[in-house]
């Protein structure tokens, strides 16, 4: 019994970052449609970025994180910039022009940091709580609220934000907004900055509890876009519960299977897209003729 | 106009094809080595790029090193050695074509990689090739190749893990132990040698826990080894995970000891794990730290004023791989191939790692030292 | 023609000349090139010809190299029965890896292949059987009497030759019934179904396709290096390949090979900087998604569209319809051809369709009209399979049809046009037709590989039989434009057409007149009552009154989603409720 909820405590840890990285890929899915397979890559940026200011030039954590989550949002928006002409496009080739993008991030990333990677010391180096023989680290928590209030926070924006009722509107149909005078350009300039923002945030987050390197955000970038589709893609609840629901499976998996679990983690995927294709909170989009 | 020389060009076409076909088949090779002047061709072949390249890193600096200090000695007899860099990205197929590049290119000896697998792959060419190499890496597999230009500059994890398990249960006593491995290559070789060596001492696992080489969450595995209360954990994986198991394993009140081999006893393990969390860790390894002898003083002082950093283990390694195969180039009077595999053979060489020797299956070296990490650093375990 | 083989034939014996040139690290590469260029013809296939996005290609080719080595290592097969045997499994697991295509399509399907592709390096890193991390050694060299394989030399013969044969093979589905099939499927899944392509099936062959040669290049990696370890079937590898296909041009094969060879050759040429490799292609792929999303190959298209701009399109001219020869007496005269029973539609909540009830006799020519939103279109949906009533059922030539799949009933003798014009962009005008007359079935395509020649002599027929169609409804010359580069009432003429070349005994039209000019409705209306007399039923949705009143027999008139009248047009026009509905459309009554 204790394993079990162990497991589960360690599985939502993670689950909150990919809930994170899944917040991002719905927020710039549902603006502009566009699945952008880079993301993962830029959650790497974040981190090393986050790093970079916390370590080499010692600024306190929160603040390097507000300045890592500002310059990626940044590098997002010149992605947005070069990806722009995909908009809306054939949707296979979007997703290799993403992938596209994220092979030259990788590359950026190798040439700037290096191969290797670095260990980021814990910001939060309270011992952990210790609970009914569950032990919590403290600084999971501290992920955890991070990852609920943005969740809040870009809830709040897009529904009682005028920018954000815009992005709403855009999400909706893309060509009534334009019609009723939304700057649809600026809308989806918005979504990839906050997305940015987002990947950045979660990689600088994952960076004490993991290692930073350059292979970081192809993994967390995977599982969360898989959490993304299986909360239902372009839903931010959706996003949300798919990301615990990965870390959890994910947990679980390694428990039981061992060395197989990332066959496993898988294969209970595909069976659930295959079942419900659009994923917890998707709905089911009619074709038109 | 146009029939009749299209006509033309087929018939042309398909002449050429019947020579062709009627010649004998392709495939003269016009090899350079063996040549007799110029500089001593020695390919390293490690991984530059790709999450294993620090070690690769390090490799190549110790291998560089050996080469620089012959070179600054006048060379061997007369010629110097040239040492070139091949990036095997960690990957087998990359090696299959390194193996086949360095052989047409004339490349007489080669420095390799700790990566096993990428030295089984190779194997077979460069043996066709007779190009004899001594490699970083420690699997039993590569002794299982059966390979006669093939040879080790370290102990082979079977080495390192007898005599941590001798030291763990026959002179600590310690019977109640868990294992945490990994389903890499190295992961997977350490638990096959370690379990080995317990089973030699009729000591059973309480846990025998396997994670996957990108696993980031281990704390399923972590709390089923808690509940057994092991008095020590045996960890095999790589210095990155590692670390972040041994980190998270304290962060569940886990508080044993951890054993291992070779990348426990890292700075990046230290790092990742943290000095307080890796504080106690038993530690196989032959190099244990660089003021052990002074011949090791001496190598950590020149690799520190050529790269500007701390030597260890695995430059220390490849340091003396290079060492034996350019005493066996001189003592053979730039032998290759089969000539110079046996003057390898043949070589005695006092290294860093300890005094070599070597037998019919290519390892030179049969002992590692236990240390344990004490005040973030490695020192020799008393006793 | 007399060119393209003396091409092929200086390229042939270039290809058999190389290795006396090469040195033996050139021949490895140049063997190991041969590869990737299999795998990505199987790509091209599955991706560009398919449009079935696979990131599990890497998968295929693992399959293919550690069965092969499973098979001769542990089992001690000899080389050539493991080869078989290992493509039939990559064929199996290729089966297993597309299954979720028939659920999902594009990010869907790339992120669940992506999955079983390290689902399946994962499986190899654990299993005892496949070695484990550190892989299988020691693979016999393949046998081959009176040739010593293990010289890379010879190896280099063997592969081209099986590289040739599989290419040679893709070249010719991709050019015969069965491409032009999938890649009307990749343009349009919902009109190649409403043409009877069975898209399950093609969806199917498509990863079956891209299995096979990846198997096939798995088989040569094996006897090539004869080693296996599951770091090269890594997911970068799998990107890389992605890259090929991309930049080369996934829609044509011999792209796919170009891009094989010109990225590999760039990777080799780059070895000792890795990273800037790295960056230098994946900038590549972005630019070439971004400013040339047909790659490599499509670049002398694009440059020819671009120095003779709309030159072939003005030149042609349209040719007046030739009418069918009528029929004296239709088959099944009297008898309906088409019931709907109480047919409700429900979309979370909104009644698109409520209690629809509707009978369709053989031979008659019916008009559908209705305001706006009145369901019109959704009603064409349910009876052509689109969707599935909430309610209700629909029969079809006496046969209860609710609910079977739109390929299903377009075998069954009903064809449709669309509201909005779905053509297949990437195909021409002739291709269009020719996909509405191919009638063969998907599994027979064994075919291609039993009896080639049987396959090509259909083609032929179905080239000959597209003319004459194209012949009667006046579009010759434009039978080899693509149909987007026409004026709006030709690319409805071409609809029409196609939606006749599938040999319907129900034609079902949403809106032929929207954007039609006096004239060409004038034409439309001749047309149709052709296609009538010829025995086929009719059935038209339509806003223009005019052509409805004149044209139909009888009017069905739907208002918010229920049938308020029916009868003759005289009839159904002085219908109160009718009247009243139109209210707030009177243009349309007029119009």
């Amino acid at each position: 019994m204790q394993v079990f909820f162990q497991t589960i405590i360690g599985g939502i840890s993670l689950g909150a970052v990919y809930a994170l990285v899944a917040l991002g890929f719905s927020l710039v899915y549902r603006t502009m449609g566009l699945v952008n397979f880079a993301h993962g890559n830029v959650v790497t940026v974040g981190a090393y970025l986050a790093s970079t200011f916390y370590l080499t030039t010692k600024l306190p954590f929160a603040l390097a994180m507000l300045v890592a989550i500002a310059v990626t949002a940044a590098i997002g928006l010149v992605i947005e910039r070069v990806l722009r002409p995909l908009e809306n496009r054939d949707f296979d080739l979007m997703l290799i022009g993403t992938i596209g993008f994220g092979i030259v991030l990788d590359a950026l990333v190798i040439m700037i940091w290096g191969a290797t990677g670095r260990a980021v010391p814990s910001p939060v180096p309270a011992a952990p709580i210790e609970l009914f023989g569950l032990r919590i680290r403290t600084y999971d928590l501290v992920v955890l609220a991070i990852a609920a209030v943005a969740t809040v926070l870009l809830v709040l924006f897009l529904s009682r934000t005028k920018r954000g009722a815009a992005m709403q509107a855009v999400a909706m149909d893309h060509e009534a907004a334009t019609a009723v005078g939304i700057h649809v350009g600026r809308s989806n300039a918005i979504a990839f900055m906050i997305g940015a923002g987002l990947a950045a945030l979660a990689g600088g987050l994952v960076g004490p509890l993991l290692y930073v390197n350059p292979a970081l955000g192809g993994a967390l970038g995977i599982k969360g876009f898989a959490a993304a589709i299986l909360g239902g893609f372009g839903s931010i609840p959706g996003a949300i519960v798919g990301g615990l629901a990965i870390g959890v499976l994910d947990s679980f998996a390694a428990g039981h299977f061992q060395g197989y679990s990332e066959l496993v983690t898988f294969l209970v995927f595909t069976v659930i897209i295959m079942i419900r294709p659009t994923g917890v909170f998707g709905e089911r989009t009619v074709n038109r003729a | 106009m146009v029939r009749p020389r299209a006509t033309a060009i087929s018939a042309v076409a398909v002449l050429a094809l019947v020579v062709a076909a009627g010649c004998s088949a392709p495939g003269g090779d016009k090899k350079e080595s063996g040549s007799d002047s110029g500089p001593i061709k020695i390919a390293l072949v490690d991984a530059q790029s790709g999450q294993l390249s620090s070690l690769g890193a390090w490799e190549l600096k110790g291998a560089k090193l050996a080469v620089t200090e012959w070179n600054a000695a006048g060379g061997i007899n007369g010629r110097q050695i040239q040492l070139d860099v091949f990036d095997d990205q960690a990957d087998p197929t990359t090696g299959t074509n390194l193996a086949r590049k360095i052989d047409s290119e004339g490349y007489i000896a080669m420095i390799g990689t700790a990566e096993s697998a990428v030295t089984i792959a190779m194997a077979p060419t460069l043996k066709t090739a007779e190009i004899p190499n001594i490699t970083s890496g420690q699997s039993p597999g590569l002794v299982a190749v059966g390979s006669e230009f093939l040879f080790l500059n370290g102990p082979t994890s079977t080495t390192y893990d007898e005599t941590l398990a001798k030291y763990i249960v026959d002179q600590q006593g310690i019977k109640s132990i868990a294992l945490i491995t990994n389903n890499g290559s190295y992961g997977k070789g350490e638990h096959d040698a370690f379990t080995k060596a317990l089973t030699a001492r009729s000591v059973t696992p309480v846990a025998d826990q396997v994670v996957t080489t990108d696993q980031k969450d281990f704390s399923a595995a972590l709390t089923s080894i808690r509940q057994k209360n092991p008095k020590l954990i045996f960890l095999g994986a790589e210095e990155v995970e590692s670390g972040l198991i041994v980190k998270q394993a304290r962060d569940l009140g886990i508080t044993v000891p951890f054993a291992g081999a070779a990348p426990q006893g890292t700075p990046v393990f230290l790092d990742t794990a943290g000095a307080a969390g890796a504080e106690g860790t038993i530690v196989s390894s032959p190099y244990l730290s660089n003021d052990i002898s002074p011949a090791s003083k001496k190598f950590a002082d020149a690799y520190k004023a050529a790269y500007n950093e701390d030597a260890e283990l695995h430059g220390a390694k490849a340091y003396d791989g290079a060492q034996i195969m350019l005493t066996a180039l001189k003592n053979s009077n730039v032998a290759t191939g089969k000539p110079l595999a046996d003057a390898i053979r043949a070589t005695k060489y006092q290294g860093l790692l300890g005094d070599f020797a070597f037998d019919q299956t290519g390892v030179g070296i049969f002992a590692t030292s236990i240390g344990k990490i004490q005040g973030g650093k490695l020192v020799a375990a008393a006793g | 023609m007399r060119y393209r083989i003396a091409t092929l034939a200086i390229i042939a014996v270039a290809a058999w000349l190389l290795p006396y040139g090469l040195d033996s690290y050139a021949i490895h590469v140049v063997n190991v090139i041969l590869i990737f260029a299999i795998l990505a013809v199987g790509l091209g296939l599955c991706m560009g010809v398919g449009g079935q996005v696979n990131l599990a290609q890497v998968a295929f080719f693992g399959v293919g190299a550690y069965a092969t080595a499973i098979l001769t290592t542990r089992a001690g097969w000899g080389f050539w029965v493991s080869a078989l045997l290992a493509i039939a499994a990559t064929m199996a697991i290729g089966l297993l890896v597309g299954t979720p295509a028939l659920r999902v399509q594009s990010h869907y399907l790339g992120i669940v292949t992506l999955g079983l592709a390290l689902a399946f390096t994962n499986w190899v890193t654990n299993a005892q059987i496949a070695g484990g991390a550190e892989g299988i050694s020691a693979i016999p060299v393949p046998t081959l009497p009176g040739v010593d394989l293990s010289s890379e030399y010879l190896y280099y013969y063997l592969e081209l030759i099986v590289f040739a044969l599989v290419l040679a093979f893709g070249l010719f589905i991709v050019r015969t019934a069965l491409g032009r099939r999938m890649r009307a499927m990749r343009d349009d899944a919902l009109a190649a179904g409403a043409l009877g392509a069975e898209v399950p099936v093609l969806r199917m062959t498509a990863f079956l396709l891209a299995s096979v040669y990846g198997g096939v290049a798995g088989v040569l990696y094996a006897g090539l290096i004869r080693y296996v370890a599951p770091e090269s079937f890594s997911i970068a590898n799998m990107f890389l390949l992605l890259a090929m296909v991309i930049i080369g041009g996934r829609q044509s094969l011999i792209g796919c090979v170009v891009g094989a060879v010109g990225l590999y050759l760039v990777r080799e040429w780059l070895v000792d900087h890795p990273t800037v490799a790295q960056l230098a292609y994946g900038t590549v792929v972005v630019l070439v998604v971004v400013f040339a999303p047909t790659g490599l190959a499509g670049l002398p298209k694009r440059l020819r569209a671009a120095l003779g701009r709309g030159r072939a399109g003005s030149a042609a001219r349209l040719q007046p319809f030739r009418p069918y020869e009528t029929r004296a007496e239709p088959a099944g005269q009297g008898a309906p051809i088409l019931e709907a029973d109480r047919i409700s539609m429900h979309f979370r909540g909104l009644k698109a369709l409520d209690e629809v009830s509707l009978s369709v006799t053989a031979g008659e020519i019916r008009g559908i009209v209705g305001p706006n939103g009145s369901g019109k279109t959704t009603l064409f949906n349910v009876i052509s399979g689109l969707y599935r009533p909430t309610r209700g059922r629909v029969r079809f030539r006496g046969r209860d049809a609710t609910g079977l799949a739109p390929y299903r009933l377009a075998r069954a003798g009903m064809s449709r046009t669309f509201q909005n014009l779905r053509l297949f962009g990437d195909l021409t005008v002739e291709e269009n037709v020719l996909v509405a007359l191919d009638r063969s079935a998907t599994w027979h395509s064994w075919h291609y590989l039993l009896r080639p020649v049987h396959v090509l002599r259909r083609d032929r027929d179905l080239h000959r039989r597209a003319r004459e169609s194209l012949d009667r409804y006046g579009l010759t010359e434009f039978a080899a434009l693509p149909p987007k580069s026409l004026p709006y009432g030709i690319q409805r003429r071409v609809e029409i057409a196609r939606a006749m070349a599938a040999g319907p005994a129900l034609l079902l039209l949403d809106e032929p007149a929207a954007g039609l000019n006096g004239e060409e409705v004038r034409q439309l209306s001749e047309i149709v009552r052709s296609i009538r007399d010829s025995g086929v039923t009719v059935i038209v949705i339509e806003h223009n009154m005019g052509l409805v009143m004149s044209l139909c027999e009888r009017i069905t008139v739907l208002a918010g989603g229920r049938v308020i009248a029916e009868g003759e047009p005289a009839e159904v026009a002085t219908t109160p409720a009718v009247i009243e509905a139109y209210l707030g459309d009177s243009m349309e009554v007029t119009g």
